[in-house]
């Protein structure tokens, strides 16, 4: 039952002023016990809004980022899982699935979050899931067009994970849902 | 089966036959309501497993797994049930509610019985205590989870294991009543043809003899021991309902406790229902519209209050309302007072009685729906309560102040014996019962009367005696108000005059003794480093009291006694040996300081052996009289200026006890009354030369207690206390230590009353320098002495040393002092 946040690309305040309200809304302290942010925060602000979600935080740097001490990846363990964190800017094509697997394979990760592409996917593969959260502020990109803002929280329980992603579209909340099972190795 | 009636009795209570004595959980189970009383065992397995059914389901609804869709549906609403969202339906939202309630509770379970914690603090046990208050809590929001919950159900839960564990012991003895004996049989065993085998029929044989050469054995279940014989019947796994019927089993203990505490907080329909207790506003029985605590703690001070008037108008005139303790004790049950033995021989008593509401003979309240405690068992809560207060009726009486009684109740004494107490508790009963009914309207007023008498409190309480017997006044609120303004402003003068501008007084004795301090002073120098202490205090207390500069007591006396005023005076600060340095600007400092001091050391000086009592009583004297003056700095300060003392160890003692006392900031400019300290002046000094005895300081201080306490009498304690400190100079050392109790924290409550933040502030200086003192006195003594013999010994003492054994039980006093001061 570990809730673990998964965000990135804010990108404020050079394209976004904040989180949309609704997120912030939903994003109380006590709840969630992991922070997982791919980068592009891109100010010290951010960096601390985000930890009072949460103590533990998890930040690897991105191309904007202001504070140069984050490292390129990042790699934890949650419950049974192994997760990895990456930018994404550094995996070429950017967004391309086979590159970001090989990131995967690189790292021996079972879950692996990038950002960068600004727009949500969550890929499964033999080797395991490859998730972007997209731009938790909806901040522009120039390789995607008609940006929302989104998230991701991830329930790890056991050998289980549930993926839940928090989109704004048109101003609502929508909320998914993917089922990740990891079979034992 | 056939029922089976048993009558067995309590080992320890006489009189009492239960049908399963020894088993409480099945006693308090049948007492609490939740199993039926009638005899048939099969009809008690039926309502417990009906129980047990009720309470597995309540427990599956409520304890939410969040992955289990609601509803057993597929696709739930995502926007209402992810992890982040708001709405409170969701399921998470619940679990995060019940986690946060979790986390409550965990905190007090880990405090639960740490004595007790084999059984306790294991695991299970947790678990056990976590889940059964979790979901009452749950499905009892109204309540929510408060704080003494959870030792209402330990001890539930407690017998529940206590009797699984002798159903085991029994168990072992007689298994074979136990166990099926086809169960557990290969398949040739089972076969009779089998077993009347001629080939194995002679080792059966063996066998068999070897079963009669035990004779404790029971070849049928009737021979048993009925009590043996019911623990059988209620625990056989294929009696009524099976597995889910045995009465006496360790898997289904945590319904049963479940049980048993709702039965217990709800009351069962009956009157007396715990939950009340934890309620802090009245519920819509009540009619008098106080929260159940108060209205059951007015029913039982009532009831003491007939049975023994002089003890209740003594605990009502100090002020110590019933609640203050009475709130712990009924919440638990009496759990906090005593251990959990004796606590289950109390609550078998209490059980025993019946819940059922009385019926009210008397009809004149239309809404007379009785209070809290109106039926048998409430009364018999209540006579208990009256009997716990009555076995302490001696040391309650021979206080004088709220706080040591409130002490003496809440730390109740473990060696009390039980009986009598549940005796006595028995005999009141019936009274409590007629009390309850016929005096709803009476308590209504006393509580009425008692709301009023908080704020009147600290002032003589001629209201508070009265009242329980008055019919309810309809007097305006701001009759109250006013009444309360008016003493308060009286009051206010005393107080003024106890705490503050004791330096003027100080002063104004100095100017008039100070012929006396000089021959005296030089007689009494006996050990060098003494003085240096006490110049170091005196420095400390004048540097604490901080008072203006004087230069008039460049006149006084000998530097001797300046230096003492000094040490004294500064009370917290360190005492360095650079006392004498910081004489002359200390002297210039108090002008109003150093004379009490040198006042109070002049009387001190002269009788070596407890002057300073006789200070301490003319300073409670200048108490009583001048309103101007700040009396309890100064009270202190008399004392620690009597034990200024110059060199006899026991002033030094007393001395220095006084002065942390006095540390007080004389935050306004002295207002001197000076006419009243003439007065008490003339009376202080004749009392100082005529008293000759150790305990007198405690006598002061005991004054000094008293003269807070009674604020508007105590214009002329002056001439009374001078008078009684003359009289009593035959006290013995033991009896002024309890009056020094007594008085310590009657200053502690008579500075409690105030309501001047300045003198809580000063206060609290006050304390803080006392510990300081403290340290330089026992400092000073493990200099002088090797051996610091026990304050208690003081008595024994009293001959030998006594100049230690003042300072040490001084140092004992201030330790009080400051406790009922850090308290405040």
């Amino acid at each position: 039952m570990v809730l673990v946040l998964a965000l990135g690309d804010l990108h404020v305040p050079h394209r976004a002023p904040d989180l949309p309200a609704k997120f912030k809304s939903m994003l109380v302290p006590g709840k969630i016990q992991h922070i997982i942010c791919t980068g592009n925060l891109c100010i010290k602000e951010v960096h601390d809004y985000l930890r009072t979600l949460c103590p533990d935080l998890h930040i690897t740097r991105g191309e904007y980022d202001e504070d140069p001490r984050y490292p390129e990846t990042k790699t934890l363990t949650i419950g049974q899982f192994k997760l990895g964190i990456c930018h994404g800017h550094q995996v070429i094509p950017w967004g391309d699935l086979d590159s970001l697997a090989m990131l995967q394979r690189q790292l021996d990760v079972d879950i692996l979050v990038t950002g960068h592409t600004h727009q949500f996917t969550a890929y499964k593969h033999e080797a395991g899931v490859v998730i972007n959260p997209g731009s938790a502020t909806g901040a522009f990109s120039s390789i995607t067009y008609d940006v929302n803002p989104s998230f991701v929280l991830m329930d790890i329980d056991g050998l289980r994970v549930v993926v839940y992603v928090y989109e704004l579209i048109d101003g609502e909340v929508k909320v998914d849902k993917i089922d990740f099972k990891k079979t034992t190795t | 089966m056939s029922s089976v009636p048993i009558e067995s009795t309590m080992p320890e209570n006489c009189g009492i036959s239960r049908r399963f004595g020894d088993l409480r959980g099945v006693q308090w189970r049948l007492d609490l309501g939740i199993l039926p009383s009638s005899s048939s065992i099969d009809h008690l397995r039926r309502v417990t497993a009906n129980s047990r059914r009720r309470y597995a389901a309540l427990r599956r609804q409520l304890l939410v797994d969040p992955h289990v869709p609601k509803d057993g549906s597929n696709s739930p609403d995502l926007i209402m049930d992810n992890p982040l969202s708001q709405s409170p339906d969701s399921m998470w939202g619940r679990f995060f509610r019940n986690a946060e309630l979790e986390r409550m509770l965990d905190q007090d379970l880990t405090r639960l019985y740490p004595e007790r914690g084999s059984y306790f603090q294991t695991s299970e046990c947790q678990a056990m205590l976590r889940r059964v208050l979790l979901l009452w809590c749950l499905s009892h929001p109204e309540y929510g989870y408060r704080q003494g919950m959870h030792e209402l159900l330990a001890p539930l839960l407690y017998v529940l294991h206590v009797d699984v564990e002798r159903l085991s012991e029994v168990r072992k003895v007689h298994e074979d009543h136990f166990a099926d004996k086809f169960d557990g049989f290969s398949f040739h065993e089972n076969d009779l043809t089998y077993k009347f085998d001629f080939k194995k029929f002679s080792e059966s044989l063996e066998s068999e003899n070897g079963f009669q050469k035990s004779p404790a054995k029971a070849s049928s279940l009737n021979d048993l021991d009925p009590e043996i014989q019911t623990i059988v019947l209620l625990s056989d796994a294929y009696g009524a309902e099976g597995e889910l019927g045995i009465v006496l089993s360790d898997k289904f203990m945590e319904h049963d406790a479940y049980s048993m505490f709702d039965a217990l907080m709800n009351g069962a329909g009956g009157a007396v229902s715990m939950a009340e207790f934890f309620s802090p506003s009245p519920f819509g029985n009540s009619h008098t519209g106080f929260a159940p605590v108060i209205e059951a703690s007015a029913a039982f001070y009532h009831l003491l209050s007939i049975v023994e008037s002089s003890l209740h108008t003594h605990l009502v005139e100090l002020g110590v309302e019933p609640q203050y303790f009475s709130l712990r004790w009924l919440r638990v049950l009496f759990g906090r007072e005593f251990s959990l033995e004796d606590l289950l021989v109390i609550w078998d008593e209490i059980f025993a009685h019946d819940n059922t509401k009385s019926k009210k003979p008397v009809t004149n309240d239309p809404d007379s729906n009785s209070g809290v405690l109106d039926s048998e068992r409430g009364a018999f809560i209540s006579a208990f309560a009256v009997s716990m207060i009555l076995s302490l009726r001696s040391s309650l009486l021979a206080t004088e102040n709220a706080t040591s009684c409130l002490q003496r109740l809440l730390n109740f004494p473990d060696d009390v014996n039980l009986m009598k107490l549940i005796e006595k508790a028995k005999s009141l009963q019936s009274l409590a019962l007629e009390s309850n009914n016929s005096n709803s309207l009476l308590i209504h007023s006393s509580l009425y009367d008692g709301k009023k008498s908080v704020i009147n409190r600290g002032h003589s309480l001629p209201i508070d005696s009265t009242s329980p017997r008055t019919p309810l006044k309809t007097v305006p609120e701001s009759y109250w108000e006013e009444k309360w303004r008016v003493l308060h402003k009286e009051q206010e003068e005393q107080v003024p005059s106890i705490r503050k501008r004791w330096s003027e007084r100080v002063k104004l004795r100095l100017s008039r003794t100070e012929s006396d301090p000089s021959p005296s002073n030089k007689n009494e120098i006996t050990k060098t480093p003494k003085p240096s202490v006490r110049r170091s205090l005196l420095e400390d207390l004048e540097r604490s009291l901080g008072s203006d500069e004087d230069k008039d007591t460049a006149h006084h006396d000998p530097i001797e006694v300046n230096e003492q005023d000094v040490a004294d005076e500064k009370v917290g600060e360190e005492n360095s040996p650079k006392i004498l340095d910081t004489k002359s600007p200390v002297r210039g400092n108090k002008e109003e300081n150093s004379p009490k001091f040198l006042d109070r050391q002049s009387p001190a000086r002269g009788n070596n052996e407890g002057n300073s009592p006789k200070f301490l009583e003319s300073k409670s004297s200048f108490r009583g009289n001048s309103e101007d003056h700040e009396n309890d700095p100064e009270s202190s300060s008399v004392a620690s200026n009597s034990s200024i003392d110059g060199n006899d160890a026991e002033s030094s003692g007393t001395n220095q006890e006084c002065s942390p006392l006095p540390v007080s900031d004389p935050p306004d400019g002295p207002s001197l009354n000076y006419t009243q300290n003439d007065d008490s002046v003339g009376k202080f000094a004749k009392g100082l030369k005529e008293k000759k005895i150790l305990s007198g300081k405690f006598q002061w201080l005991w004054k000094f207690g008293r003269n807070g306490n009674e604020g508007t009498s105590d214009r002329s304690g002056a001439a009374e206390d001078a008078k009684a400190c003359n009289g009593e100079s035959g006290e013995k050392i033991v009896d002024g230590f309890k009056t020094v109790d007594a008085c310590d924290s009657s200053c502690g409550t008579s500075k409690g009353e105030m309501d001047n933040q300045d003198l809580m502030v000063s206060l609290r200086d006050l304390g803080q320098s006392m510990l300081e003192n403290i340290q330089v006195i026992e400092s000073v003594f493990q200099q002088d002495r090797g051996k610091i013999g026990p304050s208690e010994n003081f008595s024994k003492n009293g001959l030998v040393g006594e100049g230690q054994v003042t300072a040490l039980t001084a140092l004992k006093e201030l330790r009080k002092i400051s406790n009922i001061l850090s308290e405040m």
